[in-house]
């Protein structure tokens, strides 16, 4: 394709991006400007004849180990200035220098790649090739507490930043050789390692295959949220409800990835994702295994009863009081009467002011710094909401109901699945508003067929629950069995091997 | 594809009914009525609803009960003229207690469960009541300030536990109506004791959905045990220098019809109670236990005779001893089927009283 005309399309994509001779000096051209980019030309073993430029990025390499294990040998061993002149490379490439890997790099596309992910490089005067040695720093967040999803009772572990640290976790846990990990670099400008973990006779290849086909045609500028893998692999524009499981604890993921499924992680995000994800992931949390099954399944129980509720509860009480009051029982329809009757605004006004209302206090509270987000969080809820039924400006049901509402829906291990409920909840308000029960059926409806059209990477959103897939079904999903009776991965997933115990 | 849906979907609705959205009204306008009393009017009907007890505001200070009252041609008519006569929206959504007047009832109670059963807001799970000697009207009104719904509600919840006399719904009158042609309905009495304005009086019996008459007293208690509903009242039986006092705390009646060859020969009777001695001057001796058992036995037995001979009289079968006896011969209940009422009350009928006593 002439340049002109590739230069017109949109976004377009140079392969390679460096297109011209390995060289010192096309390198140094590459990174000029880059206040970071370090050469340092070092005299092999004190012979003048023989010298070679180190080249690394500052900050990207650990200077201990460059000096120790390159740049010392580099300088004092002898035998680098007697080797004849055409073996000292490999005699470099093989043994001389105490790193643990060194690669002999021909293109610049690779020397540049290398430099930024850690490695430094070794030209020799004369020679097209460069031979690379990572020496990657190992500044990093320490392995914490996962916070989002906390522990009582097993591992404290989280994901941390660095993919590899990440991926040593999983390994740790699983450590069959069946366990396969993939990378792919995404981000024409961040070139973002992302790593595809399976289990290589559990997972299904055609997801596998799928997941990295995916990766291979994510094209963006940059990965520097979660959301740049979500939305370009599992194409949620359409749909507030998350397609992708993750987790910040090793041990469920690990547990994801004994289930048949395949997980992701992406440099600089500690989280590992799981896919596919259907419904029943993101009621599903770390601890499921941990309690016995009774409490477990009551717990599960109660996160679905919850999920229901935070959805529901407004468009029933505006639906129940505005359109249907002879539904509600006499003595509550009396006290409702009666802290009604000097409130000036309508019941529909009023729950979705307040449901509004709910949204601004949490945002207010999770933008600030911790102490300053609980006094809002005070301030706002207690003292203006108490303020404002003392007031007459909002009847005391409402309020009740609004934060019935809210705190059910903090019950969901997933918070991307709750802020998906928590935009149906105003919509079937609104519904609601407009027809009573009838405006709530429909929007009921609405929301079932919008989460049966959903799939995850060729698996049914729904499929727990639905016999879609014509796949055998795995285990109950909304009680957790006692774990010698769960003998069998869930067929949706399409696992290679179902049986999952004796 | 998606256009024919978005065409086809409001279509099905519109054909299927959906043609508005109902409307939206406030709670806080609303006047709840609890109570509704109909009564025979000149013209048509007079209707006087209440509301319970109200409260208002957050701190729920007390009201006046509203008792609204109007005369028109028909019920709906009424319920329509009550809305001018308050100034809130009179809802009669939670209407749980109906009240009959005697004239209504005898003139025909079939306008009024009909209405209940036809009107979107009303329905027949409400209770209903006759007033004897007397007017709904009076009966609601005798609520004073805080309405006559909290003396219903209790009489009900008694007449549940068994602690009154037999609850009814209209729903349960009117299918009683419809399938035996014959329905009992509890009866209350305007202005019984001091601080009690609705007292019990005993069951009116309505047949082809018309007052009949009504079973007070012992006769009231005979028609409790042919329901097999333990009588809320404790039995004071003077033995020889003793004083017993005993509870029925279970009856058990089951009824059977006779034939010799097609014809309809008698009914027998079985019931079986089980009484519980409460209180005593002196421990029961065997003796005295059997002329106990006997003596109660008489007491029960005058009891069923007495309802049976008066609701042959009335020929009103409103408890179902037809139905529940035809179970066993249904081909054959079809041929005598019309005649039952008449019938029931001559016939020769055998009741076999259990009497079992606990201590």
């Amino acid at each position: 394709m002439p340049q002109e005309k590739q230069a017109q399309q949109p976004h377009p994509r140079r392969e390679p991006r460096f297109d011209r001779p390995l060289s010192l000096e096309n390198l140094k051209e590459v990174f000029s400007g880059c206040v970071d980019f370090m050469e340092r030309t070092v005299y092999l073993n004190g012979d003048r004849q023989r010298r070679v430029t180190v080249c690394y990025l500052l900050g990207m390499t650990r200077n201990e180990r460059l000096s120790d294990y390159i740049l010392r040998p580099l300088a004092q061993d002898r035998t680098l200035s007697q080797a004849p002149e055409g073996e000292l490379f490999s005699l470099l490439q093989y043994g001389a220098l105490y790193n643990l890997a060194a690669i002999r790099r021909e293109k610049l596309d690779d020397v540049v790649n290398d430099l930024i992910l850690g490695s430094c490089a070794l030209f020799f005067p004369g020679r097209m090739d460069v031979l690379t040695l990572p020496v990657p720093t190992e500044e990093k967040r320490g392995v914490g507490e996962p916070e989002n999803e906390p522990a009582l009772k097993g591992s404290r572990e989280s994901f941390v930043e660095s993919i590899r640290t990440n991926t040593a976790m999983v390994r740790r846990r699983l450590k069959a050789p069946q366990l396969k990990i993939k990378e792919h670099i995404v981000g024409r400008q961040s070139r973002t390692q992302v790593d595809v973990l399976y289990l290589e006779d559990m997972a299904d290849p055609d997801t596998v295959k799928r997941v990295e086909d995916r990766l291979a045609a994510i094209d963006i500028d940059g990965l520097e949220a979660a959301g740049n893998l979500e939305e370009y692999l599992a194409h949620t524009a359409r749909s507030p409800f998350p397609l992708m499981a993750y987790t910040q604890r090793p041990d469920r993921l690990c547990q994801g990835l004994l289930e048949g499924r395949v997980a992701l992680f992406a440099d600089g995000i500690p989280l590992g994702w799981m896919v596919p994800g259907t419904i029943d992931q993101f009621f599903k949390t770390g601890q499921d295994r941990a309690y016995h099954w009774m409490v477990a399944s009551a717990l599960s129980l109660v996160r679905y009863f919850c999920a229901l509720v935070t959805v529901l509860l407004p468009g029933l009480y505006i639906a129940l009081v505005t359109f249907h009051p002879e539904a509600i029982p006499p003595k509550l329809a009396l006290s409702i009467v009666a802290a009604k009757q000097e409130v000036p605004f309508s019941t529909i006004f009023e729950v979705l002011t307040m449901l509004l209302a709910f949204e601004v206090i949490q945002e207010a509270g999770l933008r600030l710094p911790g102490p300053i987000g609980a006094t809002v969080s005070i301030l706002g809820g207690l003292v203006v909401g108490n303020a404002a039924v003392e007031a007459h400006i909002v009847s005391p049901a409402v309020l009740i109901a609004v934060a019935v509402a809210g705190v059910a829906g903090y019950t969901q291990p997933s918070q991307d699945f709750g802020n998906a409920l928590r935009l149906w909840r105003f919509l079937l308000a609104i519904l609601s508003s407009l027809g009573g029960l009838f405006g709530l059926s429909v929007g009921c409806a609405g929301l079932i067929y919008h989460l049966a059209r959903l799939e995850s990477f060729g698996v049914p959103y729904l499929a727990p629950f639905t016999t879609g897939t014509k796949m055998p079904r795995g285990h109950p999903s909304l009680l957790r069995l006692p774990l010698p009776m769960m003998k069998w991965r869930d067929g949706a997933v399409k696992s290679k091997n179902r049986r999952n115990q004796r | 594809m998606k256009k024919c849906l978005s065409l086809a979907l409001p279509l099905c609705l519109l054909l299927s009914g959906c043609g508005g959205l109902p409307t939206a009204r406030e709670m806080g306008d609303m006047a709840l009525m609890r109570t509704m009393g109909v009564d025979y009017a000149p013209q048509g009907v007079e209707m006087t609803v209440s509301t319970g007890p109200r409260a208002k505001g957050l701190q729920a200070e007390g009201e006046r009960a509203l008792v609204l009252s109007a005369r028109a041609e028909s019920l709906s008519g009424a319920c329509l003229s009550m809305q001018g006569h308050s100034g809130s929206y009179v809802f009669y959504g939670y209407v749980d207690q109906l009240l009959v007047g005697e004239e209504l009832a005898q003139r025909g109670i079939k306008p009024v469960l009909d209405y209940f059963a036809r009107d979107e807001e009303l329905g027949l799970g409400a209770q209903l009541w006759l007033v004897a000697n007397g007017t709904a009207r009076q009966a609601v009104e005798s609520g004073g300030e805080s309405g006559v719904d909290g003396r219903l509600s209790t009489l009900q919840m008694d007449g549940r536990l068994g602690e009154a006399c037999l609850s009814r719904t209209a729903g349960e009158v009117y299918s009683d109506l419809m399938e035996q042609g014959a329905a009992f309905a509890p009866a209350l009495v305007v202005g019984g004791l001091e601080d009690v304005t609705l007292t019990e009086g005993g069951y009116g019996i309505l047949k082809e959905d018309r007052l009949a008459g009504y079973l007070e007293g012992e006769e009231a208690r005979g028609l409790e045990l042919l329901m097999g509903r333990a009588p809320a009242e404790v039995l004071t039986v003077r033995l020889e220098e003793n004083q017993v006092s005993v509870r029925v705390t279970m009856v058990n009646t089951s009824v059977e019809l006779e034939f010799q060859g097609e014809d309809l020969g008698g009914m027998g009777l079985n019931c079986r109670v089980d009484l519980t001695v409460t209180e005593y001057e002196r421990e029961l001796s065997g003796a005295q236990r059997e002329l106990l058992a006997q003596k109660l036995e008489e007491l029960l037995l005058s009891r069923l005779e007495g309802a049976l001979d008066e609701l042959g009289r009335l020929q009103a079968d409103c408890v179902g001893l037809g139905l529940r006896g035809a179970a066993f011969h249904p081909a054959r209940w079809k041929e005598i089927r019309e005649q039952w009422p008449a019938r029931f009350g001559i016939l020769e009928r055998e009741i076999d009283l259990q009497v079992i006593l606990h201590e």
